[in-house]
């Protein structure tokens, strides 16, 4: 009796941590990240756990080297951890292999990088195309001009990233960034957005950022070096040498952060 | 529908990206390819028809039967079954009669048809040019060769009584294709036509007379009833082709089309290479723009999908353009060479373009694609990273596939394994090198210099890994280009030394011992200087060591005849004791007895008859005979213009028999008309004439000479393209930093000679490696390709590590050159 009762138990826990897992947009559960040196296995993460519900936003600060980057990589599947499991949209991610990985992305992820990744043998428009013609979508080029209008470019569809500004090619990221979810269920990752524009710029994509994430209701995950930024965001994570900072997860909207 | 999708989008992305410059590295690396491989080719395939075309005018047939009788009709019927031209010449010496004067002449009648292959040359009135003419002349017409006008005091239009038949002169006989089909003809040609000569009644059974039939036609037909033939043929009977014909134009022609086939196999290595580089680049331009496909959701499959289209669209369309450029490149130096051609150009054929589209999608595959499979393998996570390298790991596919490839398309290409097997050692040689290259590069100390120096060997250790593979591109196009210039002139020296300038063009024969020094003061008073009068015996050689030959005589044709026996003291320059001893002057003996010293005997003849040095010979010479032992072997050269004999004895051993001599002599076209006073001064003597065979043989392999350059010439362009190919594929790196170094003050003069001292020094590792490479692979390619001796090449060495540093460091410094000229700043920001 007491047997089925465990039995029953346990099931229930799983149970409810998968209903906890399908309703948030990301959630990780100790993820641990090892590479391999020369000087034996280096340790990038250590027993990082988090949640998110969708529409939340997060900032992870730290110093360089803090694992930020890393982490960022791990929860938007660009990578595996070593150890750990990560659920992201309702489904596990650290259970797919790449192929099945880069199909979520393709449904889902959007990505805003510090350096911008335009692709310089496209326009404007055909950069933002991409993700959608990636999924095989035909009106690629009609959401394209759509997204792009929605950042304010609409006068530079066919425009190379080379004949743009620095916050103009930011701002053509970012409409490639939304062009990529093909559903509702949208989470944006930036890595630094403003870390190459000036002051002036980085408040403007900032603004747009957090407009068209509002208006969208898709999830951010921002990794940032900037504290007027993070604060910004429902929630702020600091890490340091791989971990969050003990006391130092600012619990906010964020739905749970456990460390 | 996936896959249509996918290809649809690798098509746009293909557009975008050719729009975008990107692929436009690639793309002419393969047209390059596809048009340098297509172009020769097409040059090769057509000068090798033509070489063919102009050989079998040697013969003035495909293959031809020679007999010393008149065959069964039956055999001629066969091959009209077979679909085969067929022509006739009967050959024979006969005396002219015009009124009291007589002329011995040597007489053809041909028959309709002739010649199957090549033209004669005739004029139907002295001052006249001469005209092309397709067949012999008419019925109860004759052609002379202009010397017997004077001879027999005739005129154009005069008769002339052959046999019992009179013939009317109608014409002089500038050109027989086939002239030299019978070296030992004696004197100057008549030619009829060959429904006369039954009239002219001259000819009995038993007469000397050479019949020839002569045939061309479809190769497989040729080759059909030449096998149904065969097994028929009498000891009386031989096929005659090229090879036994004229060996001399055959061993030039099969060299030069070896050769060909060489240029052929080394332009598909070079544009291997070039497709390589390019590809490499490529991907590396790409690791970006796949990271970020990968972060927006594009799977390995999908990248690899879209990649893989692309470059399929790509190797299409590049092929298809260099297919067209190689095409008119090949058609416009054909037409503008024409006159060279040794023949008239045949027209293209179509095998030189599946050459070039094999060449294309080779290349894509085996160079091209290997990178793309690296590229598809790029982690995402470098974009969060900023890291672009895209290293070198599981180069496995890469080492493999590439160099497999390219092995299969160039034996496929030159249907050699030898050239294959050359190309794979020289080759091998120089990947070897550049791994040590890369181990030395890795592992030296060697930027602990000052200035420039510390600066260009830093920077060549820091990409020690790229520069390698750069020494290895560098030293392949050095070795395409070392490997034919050196194989060339290999060739062309060979042919040269075959056939001097001033090669004896005309030999006497017949002469009596009481003509000798008549003749030798008459040629002394023209300024012609003759070889050595050799005394000749005709005997035949009837036992070895006392066993009859008779049983033996299908073993070798020098049983079957009789053999020109000949005696001498001094060895001739073309001739070398290669086994036994020569009797010098002192062993001069004064008897028949002295047979006892010995012959000396061909080395080639001796080895076919199985001789050992002290087998006894015996002779029969008119009824006598004489034994004598193998004192020696001898090699010789039998194109060397001189009289050459199988057997020589001491002087004094055949004393005794009556002999006739010997000579040759060069005579210059202006002095010509000295053969009628010989003639008219020593009746008995015969003058045999290869002036005009001679300038045939050497027109032909000078012009296969020049088209043998011309093909360097365009192969050495493809080589220094390829140079470009690898200089341009090194600078971005090295531009950024000479910016970066002015930004911080360095001066121009340093970096100017920093650039010019690393690629000098890429170049003389290359050329260092290329020089080994090339040794290698001319060792293999003369003894297994050309047959030719080997010989060392002291000039490679020096000349390929100069060549290199100056090739690879002048372009190198050209194409860096805007880092120095330009604003630093503007350069980095293009860079970026």
């Amino acid at each position: 009796m007491s047997t089925k009762l465990t039995a029953a138990s346990t099931k229930l826990t799983a149970a409810s941590t998968k209903l906890t897992a399908l309703s948030a947009m990301l959630r990780a559960e100790s993820l641990h990240h090892h590479v391999a040196t020369g000087e034996g296995p280096l340790t990038l993460l250590n027993n990082i756990s988090l949640q998110l519900a969708r529409g939340e936003s997060l900032a992870i600060t730290g110093a360089s080297g803090s694992g930020k980057s890393t982490l960022l990589g791990l929860l938007a599947g660009l990578d595996r951890p070593s150890e750990g499991r990560i659920w992201l949209a309702g489904e596990e991610i650290t259970a797919m292999d790449e192929e099945q990985r880069a199909a979520l992305r393709s449904r889902c992820v959007g990505f805003v990088f510090q350096t911008f990744q335009l692709l310089p043998g496209l326009t404007a428009r055909e950069n933002v195309m991409l993700p959608s013609e990636l999924r095989g979508e035909r009106s690629a080029a009609k959401r394209a001009g759509e997204f792009l209008a929605r950042v304010g470019l609409e006068h530079r569809l066919h425009h190379y990233p080379r004949q743009l500004s620095g916050g103009e090619q930011q701002r053509v990221a970012i409409a490639r960034a939304f062009a990529s979810f093909s559903g509702d269920d949208g989470i944006l990752f930036a890595d630094e957005p403003t870390g190459s524009l000036d002051a002036g710029n980085g408040e403007k994509v900032i603004e747009l950022l957090f407009k068209l994430n509002a208006e969208s209701n898709t999830t951010l995950v921002l990794v940032t070096h900037e504290q007027r930024l993070a604060e910004r965001c429902g929630a702020h994570l600091r890490m340091a040498a791989g971990e969050i900072k003990a006391g130092e997860a600012d619990s906010g909207s964020l739905s749970e952060v456990s460390i | 529908m996936p896959a249509l999708k996918h290809s649809l989008l690798a098509l746009r992305l293909l557009a975008r990206d050719w729009r975008g410059g990107e692929l436009a590295l690639i793309a002419t690396a393969l047209v390059l390819a596809v048009s340098c491989v297509t172009a020769i080719a097409h040059f090769t395939d057509r000068l090798t028809r033509a070489m063919h075309i102009q050989s079998q005018t040697f013969l003035a047939a495909e293959r031809l039967v020679n007999s010393s009788q008149p065959v069964d009709s039956a055999w001629l019927n066969k091959a009209r079954e077979f679909g085969l031209q067929q022509a006739e010449t009967v050959q024979f010496a006969s005396m002219l009669a015009a009124g009291d004067e007589f002329q011995f002449a040597a007489v053809k009648a041909v028959s309709d048809g002739y010649p199957l292959v090549g033209h004669l040359e005739m004029r139907a009135l002295e001052g006249d040019p001469s005209r092309v003419v397709q067949g012999g002349p008419p019925p109860g017409e004759v052609w002379l060769e202009p010397r017997l006008l004077p001879l027999l005091k005739l005129e154009i239009g005069d008769s002339l009584q052959l046999g019992d038949t009179q013939l009317t002169v109608s014409g002089l006989l500038d050109h027989e294709p086939d002239r030299s089909d019978n070296l030992f003809s004696m004197g100057a040609r008549l030619l009829m036509n060959l429904d006369d000569l039954p009239a002219a009644d001259i000819l009995q059974s038993g007469s000397r007379a050479r019949y020839r039939y002569l045939f061309a036609g479809d190769d497989q037909a040729l080759e059909q009833y030449f096998t149904w033939l065969e097994p028929l043929l009498t000891e009386h009977q031989r096929v005659i082709d090229l090879r036994e014909g004229q060996p001399r134009v055959a061993s030039a022609l099969d060299r030069a089309e070896r050769f060909l086939y060489l240029a052929g196999s080394l332009a598909v290595l070079l544009a291997s290479v070039a497709v390589g580089l390019a590809a490499r680049r490529y991907s590396l331009r790409h690791t970006a723009y796949v990271a970020v496909m990968k972060s927006l959701g594009a799977g390995r499959g999908k990248v690899l999908g879209i990649y893989v289209g692309q470059l399929a669209a790509l190797a299409l369309i590049a092929t298809l353009l260099g297919l067209l450029i190689g095409s008119l490149v090949q058609s416009q130096a054909v037409s503008l060479m024409a006159d060279f051609f040794p023949a008239e150009p045949p027209p293209s054929h179509w095998s030189p373009l599946i050459v070039g589209l094999a060449t294309g999608f080779a290349c894509a595959l085996g160079f091209a694609l290997p990178p793309l499979f690296r590229l598809a393998r790029t982690d995402p996570m470098q974009t969060l990273r900023r890291d672009w390298s895209n290293p070198d790991r599981r180069e496995w596919l890469g080492l493999i596939l590439g160099p497999t490839s390219m092995l299969l398309l160039i034996w496929w290409l030159s249907g050699s394994l030898a050239i294959t097997a050359a190309l794979f050692a020289g080759m091998a040689l120089l990947v070897g090198g550049s791994a040590l290259a890369n181990q030395l590069l890795i592992r030296g100390r060697l930027a602990t210099l000052g200035g420039s120096w510390r600066i260009a060997l830093g920077s060549l250790q820091r990409r020690a890994a790229f520069n390698t593979l750069l020494i290895a591109a560098f030293g392949t196009g050095l070795l395409a280009m070392l490997a034919l210039v050196f194989a060339r002139t290999a060739l062309i020296d060979e042919w040269r030394m075959q056939l001097p300038e001033k090669a004896p063009n005309h030999f006497l024969i017949n002469i009596a011992p009481t003509e000798v020094d008549g003749l030798q003061a008459m040629l002394a008073d023209n300024q012609v200087t003759s070889t050595e009068f050799y005394p000749m015996v005709r005997g035949r050689l009837t036992a070895i060591n006392g066993e009859p030959t008779k049983d033996r005589r299908e073993q070798d044709n020098a049983l079957r005849r009789e053999l020109n026996l000949s005696w001498t003291d001094t060895l001739a320059p073309d001739n070398r004791i290669l086994e036994g001893e020569w009797w010098d002057e002192s062993d001069e003996g004064v008897s028949q007895e002295e047979s006892e010293q010995g012959v000396s005997v061909e080395v080639e003849l001796a080895a076919r008859l199985g001789l050992a040095l002290g087998d006894r010979l015996r002779f029969s010479i008119g009824g006598l005979e004489i034994e004598a032992p193998v004192a020696s072997f001898r090699s010789l050269d039998w194109n060397s213009m001189r009289p050459n004999f199988y057997m020589l004895f001491a002087p004094g051993a055949l004393e005794d028999f009556p002999a006739t001599y010997i000579t040759s002599f060069y005579l210059p076209p202006e002095q010509k008309l000295l053969v009628n006073d010989l003639v008219r001064n020593f009746p008995s003597v015969s003058v045999i004439e290869l002036d005009k065979i001679i300038q045939r043989i050497r027109d032909t392999i000078d012009q296969v000479s020049l088209a043998i350059e011309s093909v360097m010439v365009l192969m050495l362009v493809a080589g220094v393209l390829v140079l470009v190919a690898g200089v341009r594929a090194s600078i971005a790196e090295r531009l950024q930093e000479a910016a970066i170094i002015r930004t911080l003050g360095g001066r121009r003069r340093l970096l100017l000679h920093s650039l010019m001292l690393e690629f000098g020094l890429l170049g003389v590792a290359a050329g260092l490696l290329a020089a080994a490479g090339t040794e290698a692979t001319l060792a293999v390619l003369s003894q297994r390709v050309f047959d030719l001796p080997f010989v060392a090449h002291p000039m490679l060495w020096l000349l390929g590590p100069l060549v290199g540093a100056l090739l690879v460091g002048t372009a190198g410094t050209l194409a860096c050159r805007s880092s120095v000229s330009e604003p630093p700043l503007k350069v980095l920001r293009e860079l970026a």
